[in-house]
């Protein structure tokens, strides 16, 4: 073995009823460095992760782990932390109902005399905090944080360990650009002193702005380790899908018809607490078979905008929203699709998905309408068309009665979207959608919004990737601490300009319709 | 995109992995069944073969109507992610006042009519409370969000006080010769078999329509001898059944009245918007309503249809003990829950079978009957039930553990 090798792992193979995860895996990981995984939804890249982890304990995979050249066979997740590995899943694990610094602590308070040492437990907390300049405080409660900050959470609890190995699985899939950097240059800092890091994104560009070396994995199996120096996006996007990708964003043939929604100066209150107003005047209107693109950091009030046109979250205090021409008044999400508007949740675990049911009861539960009177569910007609709606986003699992817990990170979203899909809106709202989907699939979503967008569906993406919104969107609305700022057409937008208005660093902004 | 193996191919490839799909996911049923069955044989030993007598096999199942009726009910509250504390005390209250009528209120009132009347009275009038009583505990629960253990706790309490007060702290004849023949009586050897004859058919021919239903849509079916053999099976249980009734004195009426309602509510979980919406909510209340969901709806109706099958069960309750006391019902409530939780329902809601709930329900009266077949003295049968109780959910916990 050699001196700077950390782990290695020698014909890892994992499987899971019906379907093998890990295939043989083989490759290792050199002390200190910073190490990309990447592959498509469902390639294993999880399911490598859980197993150093401890997750899946010894003697439930195949082949060997050695860690500074010692077979490692964990037994608990416990065991692992003790070796130095740390992990921060790609679902989020926190409790909600407690603050940010019980949570960075939970399992290991600092106790004297049997009892927690409250004092202690929120300096040692927010010392890590600051340590590692993430912008939380300790006292907070988690529920009230957006899905950024708990992901900061997250990362804070993973560093309290002392970590000599952290995994970092799909740390940025909910983060805005400026939160990305500060990571990476956590990573950096964390790098100098001696950590080695594993690290799992979809997002490509990221592997080359931190990474030392990149492990494909494509159905299970390993396709390359190298460093990634040697590599770039397309390498890597035809390793992961097997083929080449010519282009990122498919070119639509949308011709935007009329008005078909128009939200006139809406103000918005938090329905628990009249003081916090979450929508401060928006504005905007919206054509059937047009995609618009709403563009903001974190924090901007996007998800609260959109949850309140589902009629899912803010009070209306102020301001109209117009349907088809006719003024509505939408007060729960069944109203909401009574009027033809469906909405993606940006929060799959938490809104999107019922995870101790089939694919095939996720992807009906919005539609059963469609194939039943008071008396009966025509099961058969739901068969069908939930795979119908399966295939097009083709996510993948043993059969649609497969329990959605079973799935991978990415193929629960795709299950979200299908299930949204089916719904046949004459407005879909859309928030995050790709979140934590490979290239390959987002290419198949986007081509799907453009035959939607065709058909005179008429579509509202929220990203936090700008690329993306710049790809798909024919119009952009930027927002900014809760009020729309300015939309912006195709033609006149840049990367540079959304910044600007997003941040509020360009002068006088100027309300438009 | 270019997926190869393993990517959805439900309609158009056989699919051999989904057949193991539905074992997996049925595991914990079959478990428990063969518990069952382990139990009968152990108690048969034991017994010296009195315990699957045809007399006491018959008994048994006589025996377990009741609170199953309430389980049946149970399972879906639960599921729905709630709990229900009220349901024997409202079964209680139910007897209590069809005894009432039963007795008094039609000769006085209607001293000329016909018993024939009185009686379907009788038991319109205790179905009517039930459900009654479930409509207003389900817009408290349901609209008013006072969560379900208080409001059914209250509501313990509310009918216990209104059982004294109906009964006056007397027992209630309910033993008039037509009202006994709802939980005490048998439906006739030659019915009894007929009725079996139509099972059966009802059984092959609706497989058949499902298969050619699946068959127009495009969906893979599974081999045909899978699906006689299943059929076959079932309609052999059928015949089975009620051939060893038979032997005794036919099927019992108020087991009939049972397998009715566990048919029509299986039904109503399994194919109907409420059943799926009911699981839907359970396993995840926020997605549920994000897609659309009326949950105050749902639930309101899941307290209804309790209250309704707590109508049911009073009226067997009164039947079958003769009269209403003020004790009737009292502690039902926790073998109708423990019945649901034996037979796999989730304490968290969004999983659990209504079959499963009637072997559960099968279970603890095998226990109790085995026990007094042998003479165990009350004291031990206690200790040895609840023991046996919390081992079955262990063991089952530590099954799926290892799953
Ligand atoms: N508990 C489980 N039971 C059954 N199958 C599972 C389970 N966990 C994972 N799988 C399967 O194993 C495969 C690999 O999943 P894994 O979560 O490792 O993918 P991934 O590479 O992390 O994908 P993503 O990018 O979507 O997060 C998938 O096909 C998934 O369905
Ligand atoms: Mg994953």
């Amino acid at each position: 073995m050699e001196k700077d090798v950390i782990l290695e792992f020698n014909n890892v193979t994992k499987k899971f009823p019906g379907i093998t995860a890990l295939d043989n895996i083989t490759f290792s990981i050199r002390r200190g460095e910073i190490h990309g995984i990447c592959g498509e939804n469902g390639a294993g890249k999880s399911t490598l992760m859980k197993i150093l982890a401890g997750v899946y304990p010894w003697g439930t995979y195949d082949g060997q782990i050695l860690h500074n050249g010692q077979d490692l066979k964990l037994r608990s997740i416990h065991q692992a932390v003790g070796e130095g590995i740390a992990i921060v899943y790609q679902e989020l694990t926190l409790v909600p109902s407690i603050t940010v610094g019980e949570n960075i602590y939970l399992g290991k308070e600092p106790v004297k005399a049997g009892i927690i040492n409250w004092d202690k437990l929120y300096a040692d907390s927010q010392d890590v905090l600051e340590k590692y300049h993430l912008d939380v405080k300790a006292r907070s409660l988690v529920r009230h944080l957006g899905v950024g900050k708990m992901q900061m959470t997250e990362i804070a609890k993973a560093l309290s360990e002392n970590a000599k190995v952290l995994i970092l699985d799909e740390p940025t899939s909910a983060l805005s650009e400026a939160e990305t950097d500060q990571l990476m240059e956590i990573l950096r800092g964390l790098k100098k002193h001696g950590v080695t890091c594993i690290y799992i994104s979809h997002k490509l560009e990221e592997f080359f702005k931190i990474t030392d070396s990149i492990t494909v994995l494509r159905d299970g199996k390993m396709i390359i380790t190298e460093p990634t120096k040697g590599l770039s996006v397309e390498a890597l996007v035809k390793h992961m899908v097997g083929r080449e990708m010519k282009e990122r964003f498919p070119k639509g043939n949308r011709k935007p018809g009329e008005v078909i929604l128009e939200v006139e100066d809406l103000h918005a209150q938090n329905p628990l607490d009249s003081n916090d107003e979450i929508i401060r005047g928006v504005s905007f209107n919206l054509r059937r078979g047009e995609i618009l693109g709403i563009a903001g950091l974190m924090g901007s009030g996007r998800t609260e905008l959109v949850m309140t046109l589902f009629g899912e979250y803010g009070k209306i205090t102020q301001g109209k929203i117009k349907m088809e021409g006719r003024e509505i008044k939408i007060k729960s999400s069944n109203q909401a699709m009574l009027y033809g508007i469906s909405m993606v949740p940006e929060d799959r675990k938490l809104h999107g998905l019922v995870a101790i049911q089939s694919i095939l009861r996720n992807i009906s539960l919005a539609n059963l309408g469609r194939f039943s009177s008071w008396f009966r569910i025509n099961d058969s007609a739901e068969l069908k068309e939930s795979t119908y709606y399966a295939k097009s986003i083709s996510i993948k699992a043993p059969n649609l009665h497969a329990m959605a817990e079973s799935l991978s990170g990415g193929n629960q979203q795709k299950v979200v979207i299908a299930k949204w899909l089916m719904s046949q809106p004459k407005v879909l709202i859309m928030d995050d959608p790709t979140r934590g989907i490979d290239v390959g699939t987002k290419y198949e979503i986007y081509k799907i919004m453009n035959d939607l967008a065709e058909k005179g569906i008429a579509i509202i993406m929220i990203s936090s990737d700008l690329q993306e919104v710049l790809g798909m969107s024919d119009r952009i609305m930027v927002m900014c601490e809760n009020q729309s700022v300015r939309t912006l057409n195709r033609s006149e937008a840049t990367q540079e300009k959304i910044m600007a208005l997003a941040t509020g660093t360009e002068s006088q902004p100027v309300l438009e319709r | 995109m270019t997926k190869s193996t393993a990517s959805i191919t439900t309609t158009t490839k056989k699919d051999p992995s989904q057949f193991g799909q539905a074992i997996r996911n049925n595991l914990q049923t079959y478990a428990l069944v063969l518990a069952m069955i382990a139990i009968w044989i152990l108690f048969y030993f034991q017994t010296d073969g009195i315990y699957l007598s045809p007399q006491n096999f018959s008994n048994l199942f006589r025996q377990m109507t009741i609170t199953a009726i309430m389980s049946v009910g149970m399972v879906l509250v639960i599921v729905a992610g709630h709990i229900d504390l009220s349901v024997g005390k409202l079964a209680g209250y139910v007897s209590v006042i069809v005894a009432y009528f039963q007795a008094y209120f039609w000769a006085d009132h209607l001293p000329d009519a016909p018993a024939l009347l009185t009686t379907a009275l009788s038991v319109l009038v205790g179905l009517l409370v039930g459900t009654l009583y479930g409509v207003v505990q389900g817009w408290i629960i349901a609209y008013l969000r006072v969560p379900s253990f208080i409001t059914t706790l209250g509501s313990m309490w509310i009918l216990n006080g209104l059982i004294l007060i109906a009964t006056v702290g007397k027992t209630i004849p309910a033993n008039q010769p037509l009202f006994s023949i709802i939980a005490q009586d048998y439906i006739p050897k030659t019915t009894g078999w007929i009725i079996a004859g139509i099972v059966a058919v009802v059984l092959f021919v609706s497989m058949f329509m499902g298969r050619q239903r699946k068959h127009k849509y495009g969906i893979t079916l599974a081999p045909m001898w899978q699906d006689l053999l299943k059929t076959t099976l079932m309609a052999g249980f059928v015949f089975g059944y009620v051939y060893y009734v038979n032997v005794y004195r036919g099927i019992q009426n108020p087991v009939m009245i049972l397998i009715i309602i566990v048919v029509i509510f299986s039904y109503i979980a399994n194919n109907t918007r409420l059943g799926r919406y009911t699981y839907a909510i359970g396993g995840n209340r926020e997605a549920a309503r994000l897609s659309g969901i009326n949950i105050r709806g749902n639930t309101f109706t899941i307290f209804v249809l309790m209250g309704f099958l707590c109508g049911v069960s009073g009226v067997v309750m009164a039947s079958y003990v003769g009269y209403g006391t003020i004790a009737a019902g009292g502690g039902y409530e926790l073998f109708a829950i423990a019945a649901c939780i034996l037979g796999g329902t989730s304490t968290l809601g969004g999983v659990g079978t209504i079959f499963g709930a009637m072997i559960g329900s099968l279970i603890i009266t095998s226990l109790t009957n085995g026990l007094q077949i042998m003479n165990v003295p009350s004291a031990w049968q206690y200790v040895i039930s609840g023991a046996v109780l919390v081992f079955a959910v262990a063991a089952d916990m530590a099954m799926k553990k290892t799953k």
